[in-house]
């Protein structure tokens, strides 16, 4: 039933123009990155690292959970315009598994994104900035600890987009996630709070590794975190009376 | 005969406005039932707490002989097909895409999919983007979604919504073929009892949340009394005899003509007498039927319960 869930979820994304955004976003974040790299080289070393630094500033800071935000939004803005409401809340689904379809969905897009996210940081070392030899593996990793870092930040933009029938609020809200992440972090809160694992997971700005090996308790707070909002999600879905515009 | 639809009971109330008042509903199997109502009268709120999109506040409801409560849920909507309050879709999609939304979400094959195009006539529209379809078309399309998988209930508030006069009247050929053709039990609300009055074969009033009126569209009929006219040679004697025998009176259309209140037989033959016994010179009496849009009126200005 699930399985059914994610399918028509999929099926909406279908010539969707959230894939400009998708394709957009981390373009442009590669570009700050990459020219703020190439004009500080008197401060940074020239390496696939200190490109790193500048490739996540940019994006953890202002790009990363927006774009969460905007994915999130977009997918219930579907379900708020027109009277899409009933007809998803009259199928014969499980009311909860339509949102954790919608968390999947949109988990499978920001690791999607973070692929595009590598493949651009390949192309502007390579290319652009003409680094020497290939990026460490360990890159890869830290991008896929970014998507585990954004469950939780998936799960309550996806909660928010669903209470708050308003397009800017979740991005806005991913917005000062995005600095209020980076707060976090630098206090040393990182398990603490959704947005600051967002940042952890993916090392931002940093060359050395900001978990020190402590992946269980990062992971857990991920898993914890997501489940809060789930957890939450699926009482409101039950309890609330459906309103469709 | 049984009932596929059965409401006890039934409130919900928002703060101190009561929007479904003791709504005790029932829809035989295999019948087209009309739920008529002005708009605000209660319609979308009762049909969307028949599949459970709305929390009743009190009372029960029971679909397809189960319950409808967190354990049937899934059971009863799987039989179930629904438009409320306008058709759903999604604007970026084609027809096609938006069905294989819905058949995937009701575990209905594919194949079904061209089954219900056909049947609502949208085949050759089918990969058109559904944000470039009339309202015509959309409803269509709200009907095939609901069509899909065959259910055995068909909930649909207000098809015919902002379709032109053709539009309305393929809208309603579609419907009334739906038990024969689907064998499909149908809820099918309206504002306007004309619409639907060819297509139902009973029917229920509402108005500001009460059911004023249920049963077959024969027995809502026989509210058609209405008023008589009554044209005399003398209508100033005429109106002295009616006063003595305390029958309200109004002018007709031309100095001849009274208008009386709706009077059974009986005593009409018997005031008839008596004005002819005092000279008032009847020429004629006529009583005036009520149309069905006239008496849904006089029950829904009124308020009046019939049974």
């Amino acid at each position: 039933m699930l399985l059914r869930c994610i399918l028509a979820e999929n099926r909406k994304l279908h010539g969707a123009a959230i894939w400009l955004v998708f394709l957009i976003v981390p373009m442009l974040s590669a570009l700050y990155g990459t020219f703020n790299f190439l004009q500080n080289l008197e401060l940074l070393d020239f390496d696939w690292y200190n490109l790193w630094t500048q490739h996540t500033l940019f994006y953890t800071l202002f790009f990363f959970a927006p774009m969460v935000g905007v994915y999130a939004a977009y997918l219930w803005r579907l379900e708020h315009l027109g009277h899409n409401w009933n007809l998803i809340m009259s199928a014969p689904v499980h009311r909860s598994y339509l949102f954790v379809a919608k968390f999947l969905v949109v988990a499978k897009m920001t690791l999607l994104t973070q692929g595009w996210v590598f493949l651009l940081y390949l192309a502007a070392g390579k290319l652009w900035a003409r680094l020497p030899g290939w990026p460490p593996a360990q890159i890869i990793l830290w991008l896929l600890r970014g998507v585990l870092g954004s469950l939780g930040v998936i799960a309550f933009e996806l909660l928010l987009a669903m209470v708050i029938r308003s397009f800017a609020v979740p991005v806005l809200v991913g917005l000062a996630g995005g600095v209020s992440g980076m707060l976090a972090v630098s206090k040393g809160l990182s398990l603490l709070w959704p947005f600051a694992l967002m940042q952890a997971g993916m090392n931002a700005n940093r060359k050395e590794d900001m978990l020190g090996g402590q992946h269980l308790p990062f992971v857990l707070a991920c898993l914890v975190w997501a489940g809060i909002f789930l957890a939450v999600a699926a009482l409101l879905l039950r309890a609330r009376d459906v309103r469709a515009e | 005969m049984t009932n596929i639809i059965e409401t006890h009971d039934l409130c919900k109330i928002y703060g101190s406005h009561a929007a479904v008042e003791h709504l005790d509903l029932v829809v035989p199997q295999g019948s087209v039932y009309g739920f008529i109502g002005p708009n605000g009268a209660g319609k979308s709120t009762t049909m969307k707490m028949l599949l459970g999109l709305i929390h009743p506040t009190q009372g029960t409801v029971q679909l397809l002989g189960q319950p409808m409560n967190d354990r049937n849920r899934l059971s009863i909507l799987r039989h179930t097909g629904s438009l409320i309050e306008s058709p759903a879709g999604y604007a970026h999609l084609t027809a096609q895409e938006n069905l294989q939304i819905v058949a995937d979400l009701k575990q209905v094959p594919r194949k079904d999919i061209d089954r219900v195009l056909e049947i609502v006539h949208l085949r050759e529209y089918r990969r058109r983007k559904v944000g470039q379809y009339s309202l015509g078309m959309r409803q269509r399309l709200g009907i095939a979604q609901a069509l899909l998988g065959s259910p055995e209930l068909l909930i649909l508030d207000e098809p015919t919504n902002g379709l032109d006069p053709a539009g309305i009247q393929e809208m309603r050929s579609l419907i009334a073929e739906m038990p024969s053709s689907c064998g499909a039990t149908v809820l099918i609300s309206s504002h306007l009892l004309s619409e639907l009055e060819m297509i139902v074969d009973r029917v229920g009033v509402i108005n500001n949340g009460r059911l004023l009126f249920q049963g077959p569209l024969d027995q809502l009929r026989r509210h058609s009394r209405g008023d008589i006219l009554l044209e005399t040679l003398d209508p100033d004697r005429a109106r002295q005899v009616l006063l003595a025998n305390r029958v309200r009176v109004r002018d007709g259309n031309s100095p001849q003509c009274l208008i009386l209140p709706a009077l059974t037989d009986a005593p009409l033959a018997e005031l008839v007498r008596r004005l002819a016994d005092q000279g008032a010179g009847v020429v004629g009496v006529t009583r005036r039927t009520k149309t069905l849009e006239e008496i849904f009126l006089s029950l829904t200005e009124h308020g009046e319960e019939v049974g």
